[in-house]
């Protein structure tokens, strides 16, 4: 090839072309009304909803308020929530911290074991909950019921643990929150040098000693940071509350304000009132959060992995994951295969009487059907939803404009986690029960409240999944010559599909046994699989509570199949 | 092809009164040039550099693609990157790793609809140019770091556009694969005489590749020439420690005599003006002498004590202090002075007066050649 062939023609088309400029009008005005657009859906989807419960409050002179005060059981009521959350949060900071460096010590193979920490987050709830009363319900609990046979028990009728009792929800509720204590620390220990522990090892600290003397003074920022959400998540919680403190008359501020809701007196100003303390803490803690971390780009710097190089594998690691799964999830899984292979639930059990005969029941029972149905539907349209939304979002948030925008976007985006899913539900319920949105009674309505509740899911692993791309991609593509629409068609969109399956199927899994808000916006027509559970444990079929909550699992472990399947093994990390 | 200018360029991340991090800047590349920024990081190349892609809008000033204006902050003008007709070679070579290394080429020439171009194998053509025909159907992770190199320039290039950029392309590949990639670079430069910049902290890469070289210091040129220009006459002391003038030796004046705080005093024909100056030397010019020995004439000597010698094959580097100055390294052959150098010897420290280069000890400017001492006594 001579110099002359390979020389480029000049490019004519470029020297003739008028100059393009930012005036108004132009690509750059479009794209600020875009922002905006995405800015006010959001603030419709996660603002109103919250701005209606305060407003019902503050009717008739705060009448809801006052009520509130006037029950003698006010300040026990807050008591007890303040005790569930501080006593859960201590069982799952004990727990989620020892789990984690169990976890950063497992053998290779034993990889595996690294997810059963978080599977108490994707299994249902509800039916955890349902398992523990099944085995330590104090009559007919099999774990009480194997108890009584020891000799220094023997002479019990009952118990010895009751879990209708404060402690026990406090440990069951614990035992959910330890899964996110776990991800905060696993993520903390990532990033602490194997070189840090060596180094203590070399210069003679024991195990334990390495242990308290340098992992733990160093997963400080994410041992205060897990402790915080930890709280956030544990003074919503609302169904250990619900299924196991209803029996004893033990009710928190969630659990309260749904009965408000739901038995008469009907009183929806108290009800939203009863969910003011928890809001303006969410609120709170949001915006605490947001003005202390800030720029979510700075931790850009954290994403390079390189050779990781791991601390020795440990076999009391393995026992300790092992004991902790077989705790956590086998043995309410195991009450719940019990009890709904069993014509009822008694204190004996009997395998020579194990049917099938309470499946068939569910799935004659067109109700249940139709809840499943309901249930699937409603996630998968609220998925479809919440991914765009989740998308554009984490496209503005992780861009450098739009200051104002931004701000705004990145607060309401975060606050569904702040608030617990319940004052949503609420929320909602309150919203469109009137005009100019009447769609109570419909799916809709469900559809809504589960878009919103996982906008903060859908915007992160999408941001996580930009952030680890990196913008050296889209650059390339815009020097090119493409334009944003096309970069996103062909070059983002075709790379971040693995992060948007993982996202797809996670959401998924969080939507389908969904309880708490759902609780709030079902009608007696409209039903998901876990009110429909919840009715038939107010009715006491409990064989038919157990066939449906290992029927909402079955869904649900497909589910995380199909995430791990589409997002890698990791991707219950991603939360 | 065009050529580019820049003119009273500003870039401030923050407001407007926060530290400019490209700071008035001009530059004029002609048509057909390569021109290297060179600077330490912080100095404002890799910015200057996006900012004539379009990824980055400058705070003030113009750029222009010969008659076409493709920035002005005071006629708000600023062309999308995608609309600018620029090729860019990043330094994380950027290849889509979903695509075939044919559809990364091609795929400047599909978004921008250049028909003539896809029918007429211009991706073939690129690709034969960095030697990579036959890795057209593989997926950019089945490649080596220099392959991967090769394929993002024959997409940078693959359209023909009015400007390359390249983003330290070289600085992820190891150093033996550097030199080659570099060689080729420059060969594939004059075969098809590209306007391009090339941003990099490497000197000898921006003395191999530039026709000229700008070297960067705070978001300003320092100085802008022909490499060879830079090498021999560093416009300032700053550019002179950059490309390697290490040693500097700090000199005062009282009337007609230079003296320096370690106790030399030295006669330099050097104008009135100065009151300070700094010498600066490389570490292979100065020779190094058994201590007490005279100063020959035409070269400046320092006594100086070794605190440690490193050797390096073909020659030893020698660290030594000077009382009252910065230290002084020296790279001596072997065998030509060991029985000197050693650590703790007190030796005198030559410079010759043809290798030095004196500069202002308050402007740090160049003092002119000719300014420069002809003659040096101590």
């Amino acid at each position: 090839m001579t110099a002359t062939a390979t020389r480029p023609d000049p490019a004519p088309a470029a020297a003739a072309q008028p100059p393009a400029r930012r005036l108004p009008g132009s690509a750059d005005t479009r794209r600020r009304i875009g922002v905006w657009l995405i800015v006010l859906v959001l603030l419709y989807l996660v603002g109103v909803p919250l701005y209606r419960l305060q407003e019902l409050a503050m009717a008739d002179g705060g009448a809801g308020y006052s009520r509130m005060l006037d029950n003698p059981d006010f300040t026990r009521l807050v008591l007890r929530t303040v005790y569930l959350a501080v006593g859960s949060v201590v069982v799952a900071m004990v727990l989620g911290t020892l789990l984690a460096y169990a976890a950063s010590r497992l053998p290779p193979r034993a990889g595996i074991l690294r997810t059963v920490p978080i599977l108490p987050i994707v299994l249902p709830a509800i039916a955890a909950v349902v398992g523990w009363a099944f085995l330590l319900s104090p009559g007919p609990g099999y774990l009480n019921a194997a108890m009584r046979k020891l000799p220094w028990w023997s002479d019990l009728d009952t118990g010895p643990v009751n879990v209708y009792s404060m402690p026990w929800i406090v440990l069951i509720t614990g035992f959910g929150l330890t899964s996110f204590v776990y991800l905060f620390v696993s993520a903390g220990l990532a990033n602490i040098s194997v070189d840090h522990l060596e180094a203590a090892q070399v210069a003679g600290s024991s195990g334990a000693g390495v242990f308290f003397r340098v992992v733990l003074p160093l997963l400080r920022p994410s041992l205060i940071y897990g402790a915080g959400v930890a709280l956030l998540l544990g003074l919503g919680q609302f169904t250990a509350p619900l299924l196991l403190g209803t029996k004893e008359g033990i009710r928190v501020l969630t659990s309260e304000m749904y009965f408000a809701t739901a038995s008469s007196p009907i009183d929806f100003a108290k009800a939203a009132a009863l969910g003011s303390p928890l809001l303006v803490f969410g609120v709170l803690i949001v915006l605490a959060q947001k003005l202390g971390i800030g720029d979510q780009r700075r931790f850009v710097t954290h994403g390079g992995k390189g050779a990781v190089r791991r601390q020795r594998p440990a076999r009391w690691a393995v026992v300790v994951i092992a004991v902790y799964g077989l705790v956590a999830v086998v043995l309410p899984l195991a009450g719940l295969v019990a009890v709904a292979l069993s014509p009822y639930w008694s204190s004996t059990l009997d395998p020579s009487t194990f049917t099938l005969d309470n499946f068939r029941t569910v799935l004659d029972n067109p109700a249940i059907i139709e809840s499943v149905t309901t249930s699937l539907l409603a996630s998968v349209a609220a998925v479809a939803v919440v991914l765009p939304l989740g998308y554009v979002a984490a496209i503005v948030l992780l861009g450098d404009r739009f200051r104002v925008a931004r701000a705004l976007l990145d607060f309401l985006v975060a606050l569904p986690l702040g608030v617990p899913a319940v004052i949503f539900g609420a929320g909602f319920l309150l919203t469109y029960t009137k005009e100019p949105f009447v769609l109570y009674g419909s799916t809709w309505v469900i559809v809504l409240v589960y878009a919103t509740l996982m906008v903060p899911f859908a915007t992160r692993m999408m941001m996580n999944g930009m952030l680890a791309l990196g913008t050296s991609y889209q650059e390339a593509s815009w020097v090119s010559g493409a334009g944003r629409l096309v970069t996103h068609a062909r070059i983002m969109l075709p790379l971040l599909r693995g992060s948007i399956g993982g996202a797809v199927a996670l959401m998924f899994v969080l939507l389908t046994h969904e309880f708490s808000a759902s609780m709030l916006v079902r009608s007696p027509t409209t039903q998901v699989m876990g009110t429909i559970v919840y009715d038939f444990w107010s009715n006491g079929s409990y064989p038919t509570v157990a066939a449906v909550s290992l029927l909402m699992t079955l869904v649900t472990g497909a589910g995380v199949g199909l995430a791990m399947t589409l997002g890698g093994r990791d991707v219950l990390s991603k939360l | 092809m065009a050529d580019v200018t820049i003119s009273a360029l500003s870039k401030r991340f923050g407001g407007s009164d926060s530290e400019a991090v490209i700071d008035d800047l001009d530059l004029h590349i002609q048509e057909g040039e390569l021109l290297v920024l060179l600077g330490a990081s912080g100095c404002g190349k890799t910015t200057t550099l996006r900012c004539l892609a379009g990824l980055e809008s400058p705070s003030e000033g113009t750029i222009s693609f010969g008659d076409r204006v493709v920035y002005d902050a005071s006629r708000r003008v600023d062309v999308p990157a995608e609309k600018r007709n620029v090729g860019m070679v990043f330094q994380s070579y950027a290849l889509w790793p979903h695509m075939t290394v044919r559809k990364n080429i091609g795929y400047p020439l599909k978004v921008r609809r250049n028909k003539e171009g896809l029918r007429d194998g211009w991706v073939e053509k690129a690709a034969a140019m960095v030697d990579c025909s036959h890795l057209l159907d593989r997926y950019p992770g089945q490649l080596s770091g220099g392959q991967q190199q090769r394929v993002a320039l024959a997409r940078g290039i693959v359209s023909r556009p009015d400007l390359m950029l390249f983003d330290e392309p070289l600085s992820n590949l190891d150093a033996q694969l550097r030199e080659l990639v570099r060689t080729e670079l420059h060969a594939l430069h004059r075969q098809m005489g590209f306007t391009a910049v090339f941003v990099t902290h490497d000197q000898d890469e921006a003395l191999a590749l530039g026709d000229r070289m700008a070297i960067l210091r705070g978001g300003r040129v320092e100085q802008c020439a022909a490499p060879r220009t830079v090498f021999e006459d560093p416009a300032s002391d700053y550019v002179a420690e950059f490309i390697g003038m290490a040693d500097t030796v700090r000199l005062t004046r009282s009337d007609t005599v230079w003296s320096h705080a370690g106790g030399t005093t030295a006669t330099l024909d050097i104008p009135r003006g100065h009151d300070a100056v700094d010498v600066r030397i490389r570490p292979d010019d100065v020779q190094v002498r058994a201590g007490g020995a005279p100063a020959r004439p035409g070269e400046l000597v320092v006594e100086a004590v070794v605190t440690d010698v490193v050797y390096g094959g073909r020659h030893v580097d020698a660290t030594m202090t000077v009382e009252g100055g910065s230290p002084l390294r020296a790279r001596v052959p072997v065998g030509a002075a060991e029985a000197v150098v050693a650590p703790g010897e007190r030796v005198g420290v030559a410079f010759p007066a043809d290798k030095v280069r004196v500069f202002d000890g308050v402007t740090g400017q160049a003092v002119a050649r000719t300014e420069q001492p002809a003659r040096v006594s101590a």
